[in-house]
């Protein structure tokens, strides 16, 4: 066969709407053979102008708005929110609700890393796996369902508090479901070690080096793959994290297997954070049982979701609604440093290398 | 080997999946579902119509009184409502089967009536609301309740301020 008429290099499409691809991003990538050699990113598909409606809506009713950007950080999003307008406001949550605050965000990151690295074994072609790390998730929903009443949008937070309280039959409930949901990790840690299929494809695959990790000031679990150590909840912890012996896992290889192996190792100190907080429940009140003015304002506050750090800035007026919000989602951060990534990728590794940095489109075009 | 132990367990255990419809669908009982409201528990302070993020709530002025309506086709189920509500009025049930047929859109209404009342002071009418009384110390008994309750809003603080208050 002969090839002189087939050129050296294509410009292929991959999405917005693609198989493979968790979300609508668009890239148009440029490839030699089956060697990525140049990418485009453009975004914009997802786009709903919440940023506009939330200068529409009063601050409590901002508290719901804020909690559908996402679906998978649909915890850090309101609290991070409420923390901004108790700020202003100088509300002072109480004990109970700070460790209740606590308990809901790791549930949700429990539940947003499964899902992550259940996607990226799909990609690799492990389709059985895949199922089985899903039904392990699906222990953390009927969890997060029976506890908030939801399994995505589980309406935890108020500015004051949280809306939710526990008591002992929920308590024992949770610690029956984290008791599962651990032991199922750990298998599936042991798997991530040893099974070719995921290591073939996942090892030294969409490097982000040490450098280019801080060229890109990317966050989240993506950056502590990389060797960056931090993390929001001990740098500048919130909520209850002062009090809990949290373990910051980090890695340096900055591949594909280091994010998802970083993502793992935090659902199992999620698990033990969380039965330290249902441990150590204080007592009293959950929230402040008022729904006080915010006065004019502005503040600044931020938050580890699941995908790394989130920041909120809130200005207030002398109306009901806010004047202006603005948040600056981890996928912001870390979409940019895909152009690292997939250079010389090869093509059947685009999917999970987009993956690999769990982008959230809803969250960042908003 | 790992993965021969699931296998071992999935083909005793069965499917994981539920029978739904067939069988009954997994429900929690703290489920946000079907909003359920009591007309008669409404004190008609209409904060939830306020915190309700989607404008499903509306109440309105009638001849007949104040009516309530929450457009389930509008709700999100966020439950702002009922966990704002003073009197525990507006309930969120685990009832999640809102499924219905097109021509049934419309009636997707959870509808309530807080009726007109004379007052028996004035002769005014004005709203049989639930009185505003939970913060009146001492508490109010369940007469004193019916009694302000059977007032218009200007005669039931005339009535507290002369409530008699037991040393």
């Amino acid at each position: 066969m002969s090839t002189h008429n087939v050129p050296e290099t294509f410009s292929i499409p991959v999405g917005p709407l693609h198989v493979a691809l968790e979300e609508p991003m668009y890239f148009k990538i440029d490839v030699q053979g089956e060697t990525v050699s140049h990418i485009d990113i453009n975004a914009g598909h997802a786009h709903r102008g919440i940023e506009y409606l939330t200068t529409k809506r009063t601050m409590y009713q901002n508290v719901v708005l804020t909690e559908r950007i996402c679906s998978l950080c649909s915890n850090s999003h309101p609290q991070t929110f409420a923390m901004a307008a108790e700020k202003i406001a100088g509300i002072e949550v109480p004990e109970r609700g700070i460790y209740l605050r606590t308990v809901a965000d790791e549930m949700k990151r429990v539940t947003s890393h499964l899902f992550n690295v259940a996607l990226l074994v799909h990609l690799v072609g492990y389709e059985t796996y895949f199922m089985h790390m899903m039904q392990v998730r699906e222990i953390g929903q009927d969890m997060l369902e029976s506890i908030f009443g939801n399994r995505q949008d589980i309406g935890a937070m108020c500015i004051g508090g949280v809306r939710y309280d526990l008591d002992d039959k929920s308590i024992a409930y949770i610690k029956g479901a984290l008791d599962k949901i651990e032991a199922e990790t750990k298998d599936i840690i042991k798997t991530f070690k040893t099974n070719g299929s995921i290591l073939r494809r996942t090892k030294g695959v969409g490097v982000l080096t040490h450098a280019d990790a801080i060229t890109c000031g990317v966050v989240g679990p993506v950056a502590r793959a990389s060797g960056v150590d931090y993390d929001v909840r001990r740098e500048a912890p919130y909520a209850a994290y002062d009090r809990l012996p949290l373990v910051v896992h980090s890695l340096t290889d900055g591949d594909v297997w280091s994010r998802a192996m970083v993502r793992l190792e935090e659902i199992l100190t999620s698990i033990n954070l969380l039965r330290v907080c249902l441990r150590d429940l204080p007592g009293g009140p959950v929230n402040i049982n008022d729904r006080p003015d915010i006065p004019p304002g502005q503040a600044v506050t931020r938050s580890e979701a699941p995908r790394g750090e989130v920041i909120y800035y809130l200005r207030t007026n002398d109306t009901p609604q806010p004047e202006r919000v603005k948040w600056r989602v981890p996928t912001f951060m870390n979409w940019d440093s895909l152009r690292f990534m997939l250079q010389d990728a090869k093509i059947a590794d685009i999917a999970m290398i987009v993956n690999s940095i769990d982008p959230c489109l809803s969250c960042t075009e908003r | 080997m790992n993965f021969l132990t699931i296998f071992a367990r999935n083909l005793k255990q069965g499917p994981q999946t539920e029978a739904f419809p067939l069988g009954p669908a997994f429900t929690p009982d703290r489920l946000r579902g079907r909003i359920e409201f009591k007309a008669e528990s409404c004190e008609g302070c209409r904060i939830c119509e306020r915190v309700c993020p989607a404008n499903a709530i509306r109440f309105a002025k009638t001849p007949d009184g104040m009516t309530f309506d929450c457009w389930h086709n509008t709700c999100v189920f966020c439950g702002n409502c009922e966990f704002y509500c003073p009197t525990d009025a507006i309930h969120q049930t685990n009832d999640w089967d809102l499924s219905h047929v097109n021509a049934d859109k419309f009636d997707m209404v959870e509808h309530g009536l807080i009726p007109n009342q004379t007052c028996v002071d004035c002769g005014a009418t004005a709203l049989n609301t639930a009185p505003m009384v939970k913060n009146a110390k001492p508490p109010l008994s369940t007469e004193e309740v019916a009694e302000v309750r059977a007032r218009c809003p200007k005669c039931r603080a005339k009535y507290l301020k002369n409530r008699k208050v037991p040393a």
